[in-house]
């Protein structure tokens, strides 16, 4: 029964570390220095505890006195700093944060109350969960030696916005009562959650180094009896998921488990490749096997490539495979359409016009082609070059320059480059000499006289 | 150290408000305001490159005197804050929360350019022996709807700080603004002063001028000094004999230049080749999409072409412009005018 339980569980809670000396344990840093993320844990909860005991018999003592003292004679009951009473881990996905906690507590054998993201995490939702647990210890405490309790608030950058309103203040005002360590979890930095990184220790927690990875994935080949894959597939997976290891682990049960044909293989293998390779490959296939709008839409459905880029790859692009005038200005027409409609989902969230987004920059631009060339295999794939901010803003070399002519001469940043630049480039461009006067007088250096040129 | 610039633009830049070629009403007025030790806020108006700042900037250096540094900003409204400064601004968006009262903890709604550049220049105290600071903003137009947020500031720090507004469009001034100020229209220099200034860098420049040249010369620049002064630099390198064909041959306004040939290049069918040189331009130029469409209008008109492919092409410009608006990648936007561009002239 058991067995077969272990069976169907996924691959990442099966060989998930119950202990931190089974954990392919990551690397952290708090500000710049380099930290041992386990031992500082296990140092964190051992101390909470005790400095905990101590606090609450002082507060014993002044609750005793409040009761039997006047109101203005009340003395205040102490608090725990914040900062020892809560943790955050933050790091990329997959890197073990999560699997940490649960290891610490399996070694100090306490027990975990966890909350994520899939719980909705408003003020009233968060109370009714662990206010209960981190106030008071329950009844059976006076009778047995019940376990101590660890607190995971797992994905907090998940918190935000409307639905989660107050829950900041509400998880400060917890960490302040709690009865028990917090260790909290999150992906990236969030402004919103800037007053709760202020309070308490951060660990940026470092990705696994890819032999650390490669170790372990052996491990469960060599436990699973896992047979054809091969060693260049296992690196390809590995790479691709840049450190993630519960990733990886996810890719190899996809690949290993169940029968599988090629092409599914094959896409589990391209899944998630963000790379510049999977976009050369993918602007290929576009141009060069797409025949109806249909297979368009399968191109950029099947592909995770960030659309951002993708529509400007396709701009750069465009010109070596559509010749024609009329054929490159019906391309146009639809992807400056898409650029617009973009522009509006962005602008206004109007997230339901995305689907057109795709269609015409994808099928629109290369279904406007009616001639291919025979040549467009060899057709080399440029990156976009070109990028305009589409508002006034200039490099730092530029600034320079223009701070340099701005001491000499009033004028504005705009009128500068548009108007004054371009005359001292016709100017010096006609003699040496004049070059060096100008360069000598604006105090320009050589770096900056190139620009002039 | 300014008569040594190699540049004679900056070297034959006016000094004080005496030395202002021509425009003689104007320099009374301003002249009368030095002596009064006071004036109103001022919107200076006049078209583009005619000595507006010039003559601003020499007026507050006259009124404010040996305070000048420390008393007067000059403001450019249309150029964006950079990264740094909208840094600031963005830590600067809330009021405080250890402040008391019920805005504490609010956003605060000033326009980020009022609220870095010139809020903490009218707010602080005025430094020396003047009456007050002179605050200079150019392209005051080009601030839209932030207009608004002058008029407080105009009456709330009045006493503290005079304001000179710059504009080379009147309509585009919101009536409040124009109702706060006096208005100076900054005319186009009269012949004879523009002779007479000519004149003399010819003469400093050892370069050899006919009236007839002087004439052609103020025709050609319209009367702006900095252009016809850069025009008489440039022909000075190849000789110092100047005539008509030579000022005509060294002509080019360069920026609308390059969008003109860009024009040709389209219609001449080659579309890569446009891109191209659309790059360039919105490179070494910095333009924003809008202003090409502007120049491209402009350019349009100079060009000979029949009645109706001139509106067939404005058509496409404004489609494109109009685009570009909520666009987000200038160069698709511009690409696809220059594309269509292409394609009307294969119709043709």
């Amino acid at each position: 029964m058991v067995a077969q339980k272990t069976e169907k569980m996924p691959w990442v809670e099966k060989y998930r570390p119950k202990f931190t000396r089974d954990m392919a344990f990551p690397t952290a840093k708090v500000g710049k220095q380099k930290v041992d993320l386990i031992e500082d844990l296990k140092k964190f909860v051992v101390s909470f505890f005790k400095e905990k005991e101590k606090l609450n018999e002082a507060n014993r003592q002044i609750k005793t006195h409040n009761r039997t003292h006047e109101e203005k004679e009340h003395q205040e009951e102490k608090k725990l700093p914040l900062d020892k009473a809560a943790v955050l881990l933050e790091g990329p996905p997959g890197i073990g944060k999560t699997t940490i906690a649960y290891a610490l507590a399996n070694d100090l054998n306490m027990e975990v109350i966890e909350t994520n993201a899939s719980d909705t995490r408003t003020k009233g939702a968060l109370e009714s969960k662990l206010r209960e647990t981190t106030k008071s210890r329950g009844i059976m405490d006076f009778v047995v030696q019940s376990k101590k309790k660890l607190i995971l608030i797992d994905e907090i950058d998940g918190l935000y916005g409307v639905t989660d309103r107050g829950a900041v203040p509400t998880i400060l005002s917890l960490i302040e009562t709690t009865q028990f360590p917090i260790i909290m979890c999150s992906n990236e930095y969030k402004q919103s959650l800037k007053s709760l990184y202020n309070k308490i220790k951060r660990y940026e927690v470092n990705s696994l180094p890819d032999e650390e990875v490669m170790k372990i994935t052996r491990k469960i080949i060599v436990k699973e009896h896992i047979s054809g894959i091969s060693e260049k597939e296992l690196e390809l997976i590995i790479e691709k998921n840049k450190g993630d290891l519960r990733g990886v682990i996810n890719d190899l049960q996809g690949i290993s488990q169940g029968s599988l044909d090629k092409n599914t293989k094959e896409l589990i293998l391209n899944l998630n490749r963000d790379s510049t390779e999977e976009i050369f490959s993918l602007i290929k296939n576009l141009f060069q096997n797409v025949n109806t709008l249909r297979e368009a839409r399968d191109v950029t459905n099947k592909s995770d490539v960030n659309y951002n880029f993708l529509y400007k790859w396709i701009n750069e692009n465009l010109t070596s495979y559509i010749r024609l005038n009329s054929e490159i200005a019906n391309a146009y027409e639809n992807l400056s359409l898409a650029d617009e409609i973009f522009g509006r989902i962005r602008k206004n969230q109007y997230w339901s016009l995305l689907p057109y987004f795709y269609d015409l920059f994808a099928g629109g631009v290369v279904l406007s082609r009616k001639h291919r060339t025979p040549d467009e295999r060899f057709h080399r794939i440029s990156f976009p070059r070109f990028t305009s901010t589409g508002f006034f803003s200039l490099s730092a070399n530029e600034r320079l320059v223009v701070e340099k002519i701005q001491k000499k001469y009033k004028i504005s940043d705009i009128e500068v480059v548009q108007e004054f630049i371009p005359f001292l480039k016709l100017l010096s461009g006609t003699s040496r000499k004049q070059l060096k006067e100008l360069s000598d007088w604006f105090e320009f250096d050589a770096s900056e006289k190139k620009l002039l040129k | 150290m300014l008569s040594d610039s190699p540049i004679w633009r900056i070297k034959y830049l006016p000094k004080s408000l005496n030395e202002i070629c021509g425009r003689n009403d104007v320099k009374e007025r301003l002249k009368n305001f030095i002596d009064d030790r006071n004036f109103p806020h001022l919107l200076f108006v006049g078209s583009k490159g005619i000595g507006k700042t010039t003559a601003a900037d020499l007026f507050s250096k006259e009124f404010l005197g040996k305070f000048y540094y420390a008393n007067s900003k000059v403001v450019y409204a249309n150029v964006p804050l950079t990264s740094e400064e909208m840094k600031q601004a963005r830590s600067e968006a809330y009021v405080s929360t250890s402040k008391i009262g019920s805005i504490a903890g609010k956003k605060i709604t000033t326009p980020a350019l009022i609220r870095i550049k010139i809020k903490p220049f009218i707010q602080l105290k005025v430094l020396g022996d003047v009456p007050f600071k002179i605050l200079i903003v150019k392209d005051f137009d080009s601030l839209g709807s932030n207009q608004q947020a002058f008029r407080r500031l105009m009456e709330i720090y009045g006493t503290n700080c005079r304001m000179v507004l710059i504009t080379t469009k009147v309509s585009k001034i919101i009536d409040p603004i124009m109702s706060r100020c006096q208005v100076f229209f900054i005319s186009q220099v009269d012949f004879h002063s523009f002779e007479e200034l000519i004149s003399t860098i010819a003469e400093r420049e050892t370069l050899r001028i006919d009236e007839e040249t002087i004439r052609t010369l103020y025709k050609i620049t319209a009367g702006k000094l900095s252009n016809a002064i850069d025009l008489l630099q440039i022909c000075s390198i190849s000789g110092n004999d100047i005539d008509v064909d030579k000022l005509y041959e060294n002509l080019s306004n360069s920026k609308n230049d390059m969008i003109k040939s860009l024009l040709i290049m389209c219609f001449k069918g080659d579309f890569r080749k446009a891109r191209e040189l659309s790059r360039k331009i919105q490179s070494s130029y910095k333009f924003s999409s809008q202003e090409m469409f502007q120049i491209m209008l402009t350019e349009l008109a100079k060009l000979p072409l029949s009645t109706y492919s001139r509106t067939t092409l404005i058509n496409f410009i404004a489609e494109a412009d109009f685009r570009a608006i909520d666009g987000r990648d200038t160069d698709i936007q511009i690409s696809h005018l220059l594309a269509k561009i292409c394609q009307f002239s294969e119709v043709l």
